[in-house]
């Protein structure tokens, strides 16, 4: 993601009078996303119980000690639920982050060369959309075999289209303009033309569009282990904690934590994404 | 317009094909092995069973050979014969399909419903608390996953104060009504066992309520935005001087305006209502094709992971076939590509 | 405005479904039994069928000629009134009732026969019940000789299976059901079976309807003494606490799938809940065969394991205390148990043995199927097991797998841990030993040498084997109980939990106990 940020348009002084536009909800979103990310660096120096061990009696519910109660292996479910986040939160990143780059490589080949590439890489776009997501990410995890990578590689085999054709459409409404047209005139190589002179200006929707879906792979990630293809136990990864808490009725604190945290990053991202369209979209009309 | 429709209609066998040959080479790919569905755990180890079971379910052919042979019975309807129920795929999912379409649809209306009524109280009370409350609850919706929100209302109205029926579409003990339409609510009517009617709804009430709040986002979302729009057009502002109060205004001059995008919204909530019915079809044991997609993926039963696929993925077109029509319908300014 | 009259609108239709709900609306009157389960049927053929739910299926639609009594240990007559059998244990003589199908032609000599070469034909799932068996010959309509290619004193015990079920052949040849050697390949009558039943039993299939309904209805033309219910109804209900709702709200009868922790949460004065030990285990197997292990997890160091391993603790986590430990892989009760001892958990004595070992850095894989069978959450099961390896300093990595991607990788020998559960087919622990045994070609012993037999084949336990299917009643018990102790030292099972079996009812239905050859007998079942 790193090269997505610099080519942001406007610099450091930009950034800041991007934050200063954009609305309170979207600070909330940003806030909360800052937080989250701040567990996952510093968890490790928390005052927590090892989110592994057993630590209390086996399914009690909240009290001073375990602040959302234990579960039925005696682990605290509080510790569980933050740690958590050292599971979703980088997972998320990096789906989003691998669908960005292979959609973003191939949308923008295929609207900047368009003829056979175009072709071939669309029909593979079709296709692919053309599975509801989850049914598609489920097929794709159970014949891979569950387990985290693997649902990660299925989340991306879902995500990778939008993005590409995000990129496609920026790609061929860029590839008209002035500028570029001179640039090829002047003799410069394609794929020079296509760095230099076009991708730059093709990034907004698609961070946009990043940040928005940052929270749906969280959930999707979450549905999958919850569904018992995604994460392995003992890792305390939300979806799987549900999982565990759903034939615990009776416990119902197993489950909540790790709702509530799925909950906050899902909003948090929307908050933000919102605000950014909103500013973006005001700009650019 | 005619043109582009009739495009699109010639594509959906394309892509049905691809669909198709993704999703035979995907089980082609599968690490695990299919007998795991067909024999016992204590048996596999035994290699006269093992044979005998291959060769009964033609698993013992070169992979091209099965591929035609998959294609040639797809054609005719013939989706395969499930490893786990031993029944023709096909007839398991025609068997589960009312259920869903039934969850789907009572989901759609309770969705459009809540949608609309929050779109229209954010709009009218912008920027004050009541909309913030409503954005937020309808946000909420979306924000949550399914299969936890259920879970926790499951726990909350139903164990803990009874207030719902547990899960399924029925009590038990109770004889579904005869079979018309496969919605157990239409049918109970049709047979005129109001009771049953009730029953058949308050099983329904809930998982609807669950999977229609995940979509009540999207459409709250753009009612209120285009009704806010509406709010800001002359007409509006005509009305407004000519003395019409706020309410009126709203309803009879900015509504139709928001109108148009609610439908071509609809036809992308479809969409969305088909993952979110995978899960709370699950949470609910409601015996749809969710369920039986998570079974199938589960115990890797290919036919059934195939059938699921191909039928969500032509439900899937066809509800983006629609939006794409309606939407080229409502705004005819826009060159479709 | 529409926000409120749409809120009230949901109230009131929960009201309204609340009210209806208080005193459950009975579409079906008292003479139809509900009972809630998870089902896992794989067929409804007998000969083709292997799971809990086909147990009690086709033990009320299906009669065998023997069966078990109430006691869970005695043979009983059932369509076959008296047998004799030769000295050598390798001929078997039964002699018929007068019996009649559900469709009044008369049980005879000719279907059994039939039904049992189709048994071993079919090579289904229980095939293994008859494999040893060389001829099934009709004496007169009446009697019929089994005859087995070498002893089994256990023969017997093994025909007392739900699967082994008479067949009304004249029926079941019309649709497709062959009994000759083409049998695997040729019989096309599956479909058949799940709509349709050919049975002598106090009940017919009515119809069947994959992960939703199995209905039973009464076999009225029932030549004894006629079930007390018309109709008998499995309705799916997937996990522990919805099936105890449904019978607290009085929805259902009888839950099947009640684990202890939920029995404990019911309230309802209406619901009677019986603990009772089973005959299920669970267990963990160790596959010194694995990719790498070959040295390192030598008998030794499998024994320190098993003494690693906190197995009251173990039982508490499981199923909340509600079980019982199990020495061999055998369960309690069954013969040649009795005088075995549990292995005790001994920290002290593993640490040192490992180290004695020289296994030190021991890191292990685990792969085992995500399930949850029999109240036991195998998450939770190899998480404690986990734990308490950690604390002999030996690190097992955990990968719960869905079972086709488990069998992939236990074939291939992907990690030396794994999990599974047991539950028996009949009464006898013949069938223990032909799974568990270590003796070459069998089961477990390839699992755990992963083919190179030599590896884990216990030379002692073949012979001892031979010797109890020769020998009956207490020689027959002492065998077992040597093989037992064998298969304890072998040290590749270890079972882990024998989890007891709630038995949940509302109070006005008698007659609810555990058989362990054919789980819930439904024929024996009234209302009050």
């Amino acid at each position: 993601m790193a090269d997505t940020t610099a080519s942001l348009p406007g610099q450091t002084s930009g950034a800041m009078r991007l934050v200063r536009k954009l609305p309170p909800t979207a600070m909330i979103g940003a806030l909360i996303l800052l937080f989250w990310i701040f567990t996952v660096l510093t968890i490790q120096f928390w005052p927590l119980a090892n989110p592994l061990d057993m630590v209390g009696r086996r399914l009690q519910p909240p009290s001073a000690a375990h602040w959302l109660g234990t579960d039925a292996l005696g682990r605290d479910v509080f510790s569980r639920t933050m740690h958590g986040a050292v599971w979703s939160i980088p997972i998320a990143f990096l789906v989003v982050a691998c669908a960005v780059a292979v959609g973003s490589v191939l949308g923008a080949l295929s609207g900047f060369f368009g003829g056979w590439t175009d072709g071939i890489i669309m029909r593979l776009v079709d296709v692919t959309v053309a599975f509801p997501p989850i049914l598609l990410a489920m097929a794709v995890a159970a014949m891979l075999g569950p387990g985290l990578t693997n649902a990660s590689v299925a989340m991306v085999i879902v995500w990778w289209p939008i993005y590409a054709r995000l990129m496609r459409a920026q790609v061929l409404e860029v590839k008209e303009r002035e500028h570029v047209e001179a640039a090829i005139a002047g003799g410069a190589g394609p794929l020079r033309v296509l760095r230099v002179h076009v991708l730059p200006l093709c990034w907004t929707p698609t961070l946009i569009n990043a940040t928005m879906d940052f929270g749906q792979v969280v959930l999707l990630a979450a549905s999958l282990s919850f569904i018992g293809l995604g994460a392995k136990p003992p890792s305390p990864e939300w979806g799987s904690m549900i999982s565990e808490g759903a034939t615990r009725f009776y416990s119902w604190w197993i489950a909540f934590g790790p709702g509530m945290a799925i909950l906050t990053v899902v909003l948090a991202t929307s908050f933000l994404g919102d605000g950014l369209r909103d500013v973006f979209d005001r700009r650019s009309s | 317009m005619l043109a582009y429709i009739l495009r699109r209609l010639i594509s959906i066998p394309f892509l049905l094909l691809g669909v198709a040959s993704v999703s035979f080479l995907l089980s082609q790919m599968t690490k695990g092995d299919p007998l795991a569905a067909l024999v016992p755990e204590r048996q596999m180890s035994n290699p006269e069973i093992v044979n005998a079971v291959k060769a009964q379910w033609g698993l013992d052919e070169p992979m091209p050979i099965r591929y035609v042979r998959y294609l040639g019975n797809l054609l005719q309807g013939d989706m395969g014969t499930s490893f786990s129920t031993r029944r023709p795929v096909a007839l398991d999912i025609a068997e589960r399909l009312p259920a869903t379409l039934e969850l789907v649809i009572a989901a759609m209306i309770i969705g459009t419903a809540m949608g609309l009524a929050l779109g229209l109280l954010s709009a009218r009370f912008r920027g004050t608390v009541i909309d913030s409350l409503a954005r937020i609850f309808a946000l909420l919706g979306s924000s949550l996953p399914v299969f936890w929100s259920g879970l926790i209302l499951l726990y909350v109205l139903s164990v803990r104060f009874s207030i719902v029926p547990g899960t399924g579409r029925l009590p038990p003990r109770v004889d579904p009504p005869p079979d018309v339409t496969g919605f157990y609510t239409v049918d109970a009517l049709l047979a005129g066992n109001f009771p049953l009617f009730l029953q058949a709804l308050s099983h329904l009430a809930l998982p609807a309520f669950v999977l229609g709040w995940a979509v009540t986002g999207i459409i709250t979302r753009l009612v209120r935005s285009s009704l806010v729009e509406g709010l800001s057009l002359d007409y509006a502002r005509t009305a407004r001087a000519k003395g019409a109060p706020e309410r009126v205004v709203l309803v009879r001059h900015a509504l139709p305006n928001a109108m148009i995008p609610l439908l071509t919204i609809l036809g992308f909530t479809f969409a969305y209502l088909i993952t979110g019915a995978v899960l709370t079809e699950a949470i609910f044991s409601w015996p749809g094709i969710g369920s039986y997609a998570v079974r199938a993926a589960a115990s890797l039963d290919y036919p059934a992971i195939g059938g699921v696929t191909i039928v969500g993925a032509v439900a899937f077109l066809l509800a983006n076939l629609v939006t794409d029509i309606a939407y080229a319908w409502a705004n005819p300014r826009i060159k479709v590509h | 405005m529409k926000h409120f009259t749409l809120k009230r609108g949901l109230a009131a239709a929960f009201l309204a479904s609340s009210a209806l709900m208080a005193p459950p609306a009975l579409a079906q009157g008292s003479d139809t039994l509900v009972i809630a389960r998870s089902m896992d049927v794989n067929s409804l053929d007998p000969a083709r069928a292997f799971c809990d739910t086909c147990q009690f299926y086709l033990t009320a639609v299906y009669e065998t000629l023997v069966t078990l009594g109430a006691d869970n240990k005695t043979l009983v007559p059932n369509l076959a009134t008296s047998w004799e059998m030769n000295d050598d244990l390798t001929e078997f003589t039964f002699h018929l009732k007068d019996a009649t199908f559900a469709d009044g032609s008369p049980v005879e000599a000719k279907d059994v026969v039939w039904s049992m070469e189709r048994l071993k034909n079919l090579k289904g799932s229980p095939s293994f019940l008859v494999d040893d068996l060389v001829s099934a010959e009709e004496v007169d309509p009446k009697t019929v000789k089994f005859t087995l290619g070498a002893s089994n004193s256990e023969f017997l015990n093994k025909i007392s299976a739900a699967y082994t079920g008479v067949i009304n052949s004249d029926v079941a040849k019309e649709h497709g059901a062959l009994d000759g050697v083409d049998a695997a390949e040729k019989d096309s009558s599956e479909p058949w079976f799940l709509e349709n039943s050919a049975g002598s039993g106090p009940f017919m299939l009515k119809s069947y309807s994959p992960e939703a309904e199995l209905r039973m209805a009464r076999n009225d033309a029932y030549y004894g003494d006629k079930a007390a219910f018309s109709e008998v109804v499995v309705t799916q209900i997937q996990d522990a606490v919805s099936q105890a709702q449904a019978l607290e709200t009085g929805q259902v009868d009888i839950a099947m799938q009640i684990d202890p922790d939920t029995a404990a949460s019911i309230r309802s004065p209406d619901v009677k809940t019986e603990i009772v030990p089973s005959f299920n285990f669970v267990y963990m197997g160790f596959i010194p065969g694995a990719k790498g292990m070959k040295d390192v997890l030598t008998p030794e160091v499998r024994r320190a394991l098993a003494l690693a391993i906190d197995y009251e603790g173990m039982l508490d986590f499981t199923v909340g205390g509600n079980g019982a430990q199990q020495a061999a892989p055998i369960p309690n009760g069954f013969p040649g148990t009795e005088n075995l001892v549990p292995r005790t958990y001994d920290l002290e004595k593993a640490k040192a043995m490992l180290a004695d070992a020289g296994a030190t850095d021991l890191k292990l894989v685990a792969g085992y199927p995500n399930d949850n069978v029999y109240g036991v959450d195998f998450n939770i099961m190899m998480q404690k097991v986990q734990q308490d390896f950690a604390k002999a300093g030996v690190e097992l990595e955990l990968k719960p797998l869905t079972w086709a991607v488990w069998r992939d990788e236990l074939g291939a020998g992907e990690w030396p841990v794994t999990a599974v559960y047991y539950a028996p087919d009949y009464y006898g622990s013949a069938q223990y030993v032909q799974y568990f045994g270590m003796i070459d070609g069998y089961p477990w012993a390839k699992r755990a040498s992963v083919g190179d037999f030599p590896l884990v084949v216990n030379p002692a336990e073949g012979p001892l084997y031979e010797q109890a299917l020769r020998s009956s009643g207490a020689d027959a018990d002492a065998a077992y109980a040597k093989l037992g102790q064998q298969m304890m030292d072998d040290a590749i099972i270890l079972p882990l939990v024998s989890p007891n079996l709630v038995l949940a009812y509302r109070d006005d239905i008698e007659g609810v106990r555990y058989s362990a050859c054919c789980n819930l007998p439904l024929a024996e079942i009234s209302r009050k």
